[in-house]
């Protein structure tokens, strides 16, 4: 009976230190995978008021050891305003031929992801130039699995480095927001 | 002489016990191994560098995998490391694990790919820039910048010439110098309206587009003001040498009126599609209207004037385009 009781006693340490010794890397991975967007960038002019926009975006989030790093990616010449013309001269002032690709990268703690609203810092990568985000706001709603996002970036063309177009003359204002509205499914 | 030997003899022999009194005890703590697989998503991943850093005393001890992937750190005091790893093309990653004195414990880590745009399933062609087309670009905008200046600058001689035309137009014997201001003016908007529609066809085509929007209306519109600033020119210059000879207008030169104002309304619908504001709603589905109210205006004054009927070869245009 106290060969027993030993016995036990041992199996209870040895569970007890498998599970303060189990490594953390082996449990840290999981990732994010873009399902659907709408990328919208508004435009204003005293005549105008234009909007293009793009559902062409991929990402993939890799979140390790708590931390989460997002790419996310979406071509220039997929953004629509419903005028050819007018996409086609968006797509030169922006120099979309040369630098095709709109790249955005975003670090984030894995456990924000779970609450309902995120202030995300990120890199977007655009027109040649790299301009930095801070503590921008999105809200998030949780589908089980998938979460949905939701914010604005307060884009400027000086952000990017781009001569604001002109219409008869008058150039469009310096303020280009972009809405997201952004699906992930989580990858186990 | 003799003393001082005797002295360093037991110095040595303080030392060496002293030696032997804390060897014994170092080696009384046994140390650990930590060794495992690093791995990818499609399987080993060979070669991969591997630090484990003691986080209390900071001291790190790296490796480097084998060619099935395998690594193992030996010789590790008991306590808690950080373990991270490094590998051509995959995202370097860290973590922490405890080490049992005497352990010889198995860490596999398996590695993700790192974030790239091919690994989002963009091809090297789409993610490619390409000098050659933004100069294309540039070239584009360029000239449809010009054509539109130029455009907006013909739209005021146009004006011009219409008003003009109201002091010489349906008069029997319009004065030489009305008739000579309105061909002045005339004459200006062709040449600018030649130079502003060569900006807009020769500009770089960018292949592969399909033309959406206002865009397509305007175009639809040079279909009619094309033309039109062709025939005007030539019926005005016969309507004008009819005038010339005291004869009544005759023959297709009847026409120039009706022809020059079709064509200026193609074209100030033009400039408007791709310049008016927002608050102008479906500019396109208005033109056909105005087209038609113009038309059935000049079929009411044809019918007062017979000498200068309704319609012509511009109409027909405005007829066939929409």
């Amino acid at each position: 009976m106290k060969r027993v009781n030993t016995v036990s006693a041992s199996l209870k340490f040895l569970a007890v230190f498998l599970l303060l010794a189990m490594p953390t890397l082996a449990r840290a991975d999981s990732g994010w995978a873009l399902k659907q967007s709408t990328l919208t960038y508004h435009v204003t002019h005293p005549l105008h008021e234009v909007a293009g926009a793009s559902h062409a975006a991929r990402g993939k989030g890799v979140c390790q050891a708590g931390e989460c790093n997002f790419l996310i990616a979406v071509p220039v010449k997929s953004f629509g305003s419903g005028d050819t013309n007018r996409d086609l001269h968006m797509l030169q002032i922006v120099r979309g031929a040369q630098f095709p690709m709109v790249i955005v990268r975003a670090q984030m703690p894995e456990s924000e992801l779970k609450s309902s609203t995120i202030h995300a810092n990120f890199d977007i990568q655009f027109a040649g130039q790299t301009a930095q985000f801070k503590q921008i706001l999105f809200h998030l709603t949780d589908h089980g699995d998938q979460v949905e996002l939701k914010g604005t970036i307060p884009a400027t063309l000086t952000d990017f480095k781009i001569t604001p177009p002109e219409l008869l003359f008058v150039p469009i204002k310096n303020q280009i927001p972009v809405t997201v509205d952004m699906t992930w499914q989580e990858q186990k | 002489m003799n003393a001082r030997p005797g002295k360093f003899t037991l110095g040595y022999m303080i030392l060496a016990l002293f030696f032997l009194a804390v060897i014994p005890l170092h080696a009384q703590v046994a140390q650990g191994t930590l060794s495992g697989k690093v791995t990818g998503p499609s399987g080993v991943v060979p070669y991969a560098s591997v630090t484990v850093k003691n986080l209390t005393s900071g001291q790190s001890k790296t490796t480097q995998a084998d060619k099935t992937g395998r690594y193992s750190v030996s010789k590790l005091a008991p306590g808690e490391y950080e373990v991270s790893v490094k590998a051509i093309g995959f995202a370097a990653q860290s973590g922490k694990v405890t080490l049992a004195p005497g352990a010889k414990q198995t860490l596999d880590l398996k590695l993700t790919p790192e974030l790239s745009l091919e690994s989002l399933g963009f091809s090297v062609a789409q993610t490619k820039g390409s000098a050659h087309e933004q100069a294309l670009l540039n070239k584009r905008s360029h000239m449809l910048q010009v054509h539109q200046k130029l455009g907006l600058i013909t739209f005021f001689p146009l004006v011009g010439t219409l008003v003009a035309a109201t002091q010489t137009g349906g008069r029997r014997h319009p004065s030489s110098t009305g008739r000579n201001i309105h061909m002045a003016l005339g004459s200006a908007t062709a040449g600018l309206y030649f130079a502003t529609a060569y900006y807009a066809i020769f500009a770089p085509k960018v292949p592969g587009v399909e033309a959406k929007g206002p865009i397509r209306f305007h175009k639809a519109m040079a279909w009619i003001h094309g033309p039109g600033m062709i025939l005007t020119p030539i019926l005005g210059a016969m309507a004008d040498a009819q005038a010339n000879k005291g004869e009544r207008l005759h023959g297709i030169a009847r026409y120039h009126a009706q022809v020059a104002v079709v064509t200026a309304i193609a074209y100030g619908l033009a400039l408007l599609s791709e310049t008016k504001p927002n608050w102008i709603p479906g500019l396109e589905h208005h033109a056909v209207a105005m087209l038609s109210f113009h038309h059935h205006h000049a079929t009411l004054s044809a019918a007062k004037h017979p000498a200068a009927p309704a319609g012509g070869p511009a109409m027909a245009l405005a007829g066939q385009a929409n």
